[in-house]
């Protein structure tokens, strides 16, 4: 892994290669350089998990002329997948160095921080939703009782934006979350359950899985099952699988055609 | 070129771990540190927008009097000896209680006794509070 | 396409728990008669659901409201639902969570 990141770096394909090391005690996403190959032996595969494409993306709206790598986790590539197709980066303008980390019965790998489930308290899984359902488990649930969880669920939001802002599918200019006329502004709970089904139906053909949501959550409000839910109805509705290639186009609920220039990415 | 760099929140008392992302020399962003033993990868608002106050033009670098009805910039020592000035003028006129002291959540405990200690034992006066109480 | 994104979202309603409230038809404007019957059932349909749970959730000023904003008309809206279920228990075990 070492010698292929400081190959990407000599041989000029990469100007800055995002991967993680240990800094100050904790495992920190960081830009690794030419100007200091050594460093690169200190590069480690996690346990963290930043959204390295969306830093990257990032960094390119401001400096087109880099050229950047990072250390890809199956979300990672994903996330790309789907910011490409978006026209949020160039094809092949973000290198990827590919790091298995999802868990299979051949090898399970311990280096991603969602792989340890979290435990909720006694409260939470008697009036709300513990986080590590699955969809259908949930909808085994009366309606009225899946709507009174959910309500607690989404009133506990602090409206962090947190959800929004770890994303890295996120990347529009202006958020639906933010506007006045649509949610409205000010106010402790944000409309729920607005707020959050708006997120949730924008999730739709863009989220990729990663949980980063409901990581950032101070709250622990099941957004990835949510957003499950969505990935679901996407996939058997419109058959349009999110972030498995970069043949599709992007998808989007409300147009036919996504009302996006043909231009290059933004910044660029 | 491209660095980031662990912080502590500056808004409150709690202390979250945050990472800048500094593109240039120039603050980009605010990630929560996901490892942080206080806020394990979460941020509150103010938190999540922590660079947006280091760039304002509205940001004050220097500390302020108000000289004939306009704010000048003036240095440190002349600020604090002015402060001080009024200070005595409005105690010995009204008295100690005249005036409080509100300490801080982000600085030490031992710098936040010695307010309190300032207070209770130069000035004279229990008016002392903390912001961790609002 | 309509049809699919109206699908899409009866189903992620169905999901929150507020399933059956969402209809999509089509109707010209020749068709009166299919209009009166449609709108008909579906009244009925959303009567025999009952009040939308969300207002539950709203003052009587058309403020919503939450667990933590002050809204003293209102009753506490988790606590205070009525349907049966584990999700209906006691302040002390709700707030001890
Ligand atoms: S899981 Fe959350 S953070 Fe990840 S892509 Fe989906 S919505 Fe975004
Ligand atoms: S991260 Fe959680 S608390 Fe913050 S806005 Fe999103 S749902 Fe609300
Ligand atoms: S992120 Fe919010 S809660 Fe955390 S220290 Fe900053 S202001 Fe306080």
């Amino acid at each position: 892994m070492h010698e292929k990141v400081l190959n990407l770096l000599e041989t000029g394909k990469v100007d800055i290669f995002l991967g993680y090391k240990m800094m100050a005690g904790h495992p920190l996403p960081h830009a690794f350089g030419r100007h200091n190959p050594v460093e690169v032996q200190e590069m480690i595969l996690g346990p963290a998990r930043y959204p390295l494409e969306k830093l990257a993306v990032e960094i390119l709206a401001a400096r087109p002329d880099l050229k950047i790598g990072i250390l890809a986790r199956d979300c990672n590539r994903r996330a790309l997948n789907v910011l490409t197709v978006h026209q949020q980066v160039a094809p092949g303008q973000v290198q990827v160095l590919e790091v298995s980390c999802c868990p299979s019965p051949l090898q399970r790998h311990a280096d991603c921080s969602s792989l340890e489930a979290k435990e909720f308290g006694a409260g939470k899984k008697e009036i709300g939703i513990d986080n590590n359902l699955t969809p259908d488990r949930l909808e085994a649930m009366e309606p009225t009782e899946r709507f009174s969880r959910w309500m607690y669920e989404f009133q506990k939001c602090l409206k962090c934006y947190g959800c929004r802002d770890i994303c890295p599918v996120c990347f529009c200019r202006e958020c639906s979350l933010e506007h006045e006329d649509l949610i409205g502004t000010g106010d402790l709970p944000p409309e729920v359950p607005i707020f959050h089904l708006v997120r949730a139906v924008h999730m739709a053909g863009r989220c990729i899985d990663c949980g980063l949501c409901e990581d950032a959550c101070p709250v622990d409000i099941p957004l990835r099952l949510l957003y499950r839910k969505v990935n679901e109805l996407v996939a058997d509705l419109f058959d349009y699988k999110t972030g498995l290639s970069l043949e599709q186009p992007p998808f989007s609920l409300l147009f036919d055609k996504t009302a996006q220039p043909a231009a290059a990415p933004h910044g660029a | 070129m491209y660095k980031l760099v662990p912080s502590v929140c500056s808004y409150c008392g709690t202390g979250c771990g945050v990472l800048f992302k500094v593109l240039d020399g120039k603050l980009l962003g605010t990630l929560p540190l996901k490892t942080h033993p206080v806020n394990e990868g979460k941020l509150c608002i103010k938190g999540w927008n922590l660079h947006e106050f280091v760039n304002s033009p509205l940001r004050l670098k220097a500390p302020l009097i108000r000289i004939n009805g306009r704010f000048a910039k003036v240095t440190w020592d002349r600020a604090i000896r002015y402060t001080a000035e009024k200070f005595r003028e409005v105690m010995s006129q009204h008295g100690p209680d005249s005036v409080g002291f509100l300490a801080s959540a982000k600085i030490t405990n031992e710098d936040n006794y010695l307010i309190q200690k300032f207070a209770r034992a130069v000035v004279g006066t229990n008016n002392v509070d903390h912001c961790a109480r609002l | 396409m309509t049809l699919k994104r109206m699908r899409f979202l009866k189903e992620l309603f169905a999901f929150m728990g507020l399933g059956g409230r969402l209809r999509l038809e089509w109707i010209s404007s020749a068709e009166a008669q299919k209009f009166v019957k449609v709108v008909s059932e579906f009244t009925e349909e959303i009567r025999a659901l009952g009040p939308n749970p969300v207002g539950r959730y709203t003052c009587e000023s058309g403020k919503k409201i939450g667990r933590r904003a002050a809204c003293p008309t209102a009753p506490d809206p988790v606590l205070a639902d009525t349907a049966p279920g584990p999700h209906t228990v006691p302040r002390a075990a709700a707030e001890g969570r």
